[in-house]
């Protein structure tokens, strides 16, 4: 039995079918039923382990239809429309499906009609019922308001006119209803009764191609998961090259035998359609992620779905049959080692204009990064000054400070600097250079950035270093600060 | 050279299988010809493979195994010559700094290099790798400087930052084998045990088949025992004064420089030389104490003499017979004591 608190009181929540031969009832007090049977065994309610539990049976779901979405805390829907044939009709499907999570342990309810709404009420007060298209009516007269989906304030206040099932409030005038118990009531049954459109909203997006195996003997081993990516991707290939695409996000989904889903997702820096290009991504992803995924009793379905898919331009080979292709080793170079790595696992640096140091170059992952075709591009502007400001060639990502026990003169270079506790003596400096805060990226209300002086310093062994100072000396109560930034060839 | 010509040509086929089985490690045994045209006059077995092809070639026991492009010439004759042509470049080159901060310079000096491979290759991108520890302690590459001093555009730069020292190793390895780089970085700290012999032997394996260079950079790192064919050894080394019309600029920080060190090399002898970066002509430049001295800067009360002796001068030294006072009795002695007779 599982308890919640609702409102100060413990009150059951859910209860087993022993419970219910005690005569307890949901939203019972606690401390009620424990008078009653004090051998009752009380478990607390752990409302996310259910979230986690109906999300990942949404994804073993996900074997007969893309479309599933989550409905409330206890029901799932399934948007099975042009599925059916696929697994031997309406009636076979929903025995397997039932089959199959019995076996897993279980105790499930279905229903399928022709509308969200119908199937709804038909999985929770009829159970097991196939609803044909245009019966919703009769199906639904009989049952309670409950059936509706309506929220608990308008079912109460139609029962307080006399309005107890389903039935009789098709029976009665529109008008008024809606005038006296809005809109959705109406909407409700309209949508259960096909009048109206319903959209189930899936839980992940639909992927535009998929391409799935079902397996009779399941498969564990990863060389053989690999194999059937391979034989998928060569399946997917005439579609995409049908659409004139190429994949630029594919997840390959694995269902276990008894109901666990892993879902391996690869992106790639430009679409790609190639069978064994797409199984080598595969081949880094899985060896990546050998420990995580755990095969269990094997695998029975693999599916290949194209997440998102781009046009693929079509490029001309030259006579010799060689086209220039380096870019495009180059992006499933990345692509691979993005597969094992991550996504930050190949970065490209982007200029910025920006005086701060820091700010004028950012690092993007590789994918983000606009494609190119035409060569790099010739600068046209001429550089701002004849001598740009030399920049060191690392950048500490953030500037590390230091010690420095005196300068010459206040706005001069240090003599020597303390840094990771090591003495450095300054032999040459060149400087400052200011470089001002940007005050149009201020916020209103932030206080001004301290400006720094920058010093290009070379220590008595001939190393050479980007200090600089933050703040000036007496322009503030506190001493300035002084930071190595960056180092230099 | 008794022996008939058809015993001869194999005898040669047989060396030229030998030579393929240990790799295509370019060794000299006669200098290259336009390095000294004497040179090979001296070898008595090394007749036949010149004079079949007459373009210069490397002569390894006399074969010709690998053309002067194989080579990355630094510019730098002196260097060049004691590398016997300048560092392989379908190879994997280490390259040093004995510290931590040093790798500044480190850096700087694998980028000339990479900048020197880029005017042939000028549209390829460079991958830089290195380990999340080595871009926290030594600072993360920075697109505005390299552009800067090595006309790297940043368009060209990819870099890789992985957390492990073996997701560094696999990046490498994947890159190595790539034409379409125009070279790779790879950087560590330490010497971890990772890095031995099989590793870099994969990765110059794979650097031979590709034909591209990678640069291991091993800042704070041990000479250990690795497949790479050449080790250098650098430093930063004080700059010169910056040059104005008036002659140079007094306690100005002029051009970079780095001392560098022939660590191990199975053709040179150890050396060490003083090379200044010209970041507008993108070559080297080897500074002599003769014709630029460093005392222009002024040596005040606490200041010490910038540029302490570097290197040894000597005029262009006949190769393979250098003076003894150009072989300083360095740490790295010992793997050199049998350059002739390694590979």
């Amino acid at each position: 039995m599982i308890s919640h608190r609702d409102r100060n009181a413990q009150r059951i929540s859910a209860l087993d079918e022993r419970a219910e031969a005690l005569h307890l009832k949901r939203g019972m007090g606690i401390a009620d039923a424990r008078a009653m049977h004090p051998s009752i065994d009380i478990v607390e309610a752990d409302p996310e382990a259910d979230r986690r539990l109906l999300e990942g049976l949404a994804d073993w779901c996900d074997r007969y239809t893309p479309l599933v979405a989550i409905d409330g805390a206890d029901g799932l829907f399934l948007d099975v429309t042009g599925c059916t044939h696929l697994f031997g009709g309406e009636r076979t499907m929903l025995d397997e499906i039932l089959s199959r999570f019995f076996h897993q342990g279980f105790d499930v309810r279905a229903g399928l009609a022709a509308t969200p709404g119908a199937a709804w009420a038909a999985a929770r007060f009829c159970g097991d019922r196939i609803v044909a298209g245009g019966e919703e009516e009769g199906l639904l007269a009989p049952l309670p308001l409950a059936a509706l989906r309506i929220e608990p304030e308008i079912r109460a206040s139609l029962e307080s006119v006399g309005l107890r099932t389903a039935g009789a409030v098709m029976a009665a005038p529109r008008a008024p209803l809606a005038r006296r118990f809005g809109a959705t009531l109406l909407l409700r049954l309209d949508q259960a009764l096909g009048r109206l459109d319903e959209a189930v909203s899936p839980r992940l997006p639909v992927a535009p191609l998929s391409v799935e195996r079902h397996l009779s003997e399941p498969i564990m081993l990863t060389a053989d998961i690999e194999r059937l990516v391979s034989l998928l991707a060569r399946a997917l290939k005439s579609d995409l090259e049908r659409r004139g695409e190429g994949a630029r996000m594919l997840a390959l989904l694995l269902f276990r035998v008894d109901g666990a889903v892993s879902r391996i997702a690869v992106g790639t820096s430009r679409p790609l359609r190639e069978p064994v290009l797409i199984q080598k991504l595969f081949h880094e992803r899985l060896a990546a992620l050998e420990q995580d995924i755990d095969a269990g009793y094997g695998f029975d379905l693999v599916r290949l779905s194209v997440l998102s898919a781009a046009a693929f331009d079509m490029q001309q080979a030259d006579l010799a049959g060689e086209a220039e292709d380096s870019d495009a080793d180059i992006a499933l170079f990345a692509d691979r080692i993005r597969a094992r790595l991550g996504e930050a696992a190949v970065l490209k640096p982007v200029v910025v204009e920006s005086h701060l140091p820091e700010r004028a170059v950012t690092t993007v992952p590789f994918s983000e990064v606009p494609q190119r075709r035409a060569p790099p591009r010739q600068r046209n502007t001429p550089p701002a000054t004849v001598f740009p400001p030399e920049r060191p060639i690392r950048l500490f990502r953030s500037p590390e400070p230091i010690e420095v026990p005196a300068t010459e003169m206040p706005e001069g270079p240090p003599m020597n600097f303390r840094w990771r506790r090591a003495l450095y003596r300054v032999a040459r400096a060149e400087g400052p250079e200011r470089i001002a805060p940007e005050w149009w990226r201020r916020q209103p209300g932030e206080e001004e950035a301290p400006t720094r002086d920058y010093f290009r310093i070379e220590d008595s062994d001939g190393r050479r270093y980007w200090l600089y100072r933050q703040g000036l000396y007496g322009a503030s109560e506190v001493p300035p600060r002084w930071f190595m930034h960056g180092v230099f060839a | 050279m008794a022996m008939t010509a058809v015993a001869r040509e194999t005898v040669f086929a047989l060396r030229r299988q030998i030579a393929k089985i240990e790799g295509t490690l370019p060794e000299r045994l006669a200098a290259p010809a336009a390095v000294q045209p004497g040179a090979r006059a001296d070898t008595d077995d090394g007749g036949i493979a010149p004079e079949r092809t007459p373009e210069i070639t490397i002569l390894r026991r006399g074969i010709a195994v690998a053309s002067p492009d194989a080579f990355l010439r630094t510019g730098v004759e002196r260097l060049d010559a004691a590398l016997s042509g300048g560092l392989p470049k379908a190879a994997l080159s280490e390259i040093h700094g004995t510290e931590t901060r040093d790798a500044g310079a480190v850096a700087g000096f694998a980028l000339s290099l990479t900048s020197l491979i880029l005017r042939q290759e000028p549209h390829l991108p460079v991958l830089w790798i290195g380990t999340s520890e080595i871009f926290r302690e030594a600072g993360f590459p920075y697109a505005r400087g390299l552009h800067g001093l090595f006309g790297i555009e940043p368009e060209q730069l990819l870099f890789s930052e992985a957390p492990k020292l073996v997701d560094a190793l696999w990046i490498a390895e994947e890159a190595a084998r790539m034409t379409a780089l125009a070279a790779v970085i790879l950087e560590i700290r330490g010497s971890p045990q990772r890095l031995d012999l099989t590793a870099t032997r994969r990765l110059h394996a794979r650097a031979q088949n590709a034909g591209r260079p990678v640069f291991l950079l091993r800042q704070a790192g041990e000479a250990e025992p690795t497949a790479a064919p050449v080790r250098l050894i650098v430093s930063a080394a004080p700059a010169a004064s910056r040059d104005t019309i008036a002659g140079p600029l007094a306690g100005s920080i002029g051009r970079p420089a780095f001392t560098v060190s022939i660590g191990k090399s199975r053709t040179a002898l150890p050396g060490q030389f003083t090379l200044e970066w010209n970041p507008d002509e993108h070559a080297f430049e080897e500074r002599e104490r003769a014709t630029n001295p460093v005392a222009v800067v002024p040596a005040s009360g606490r200041r010490t003499h910038p540029a302490p002796a570097s290197g040894a001068v000597l005029a262009f030294p006949a190769v393979g017979s250098f003076a003894a006072g150009d072989q300083p009795s360095r740490p790295q002695r010992p793997a050199h004591i049998s350059p002739r007779r390694a590979g």
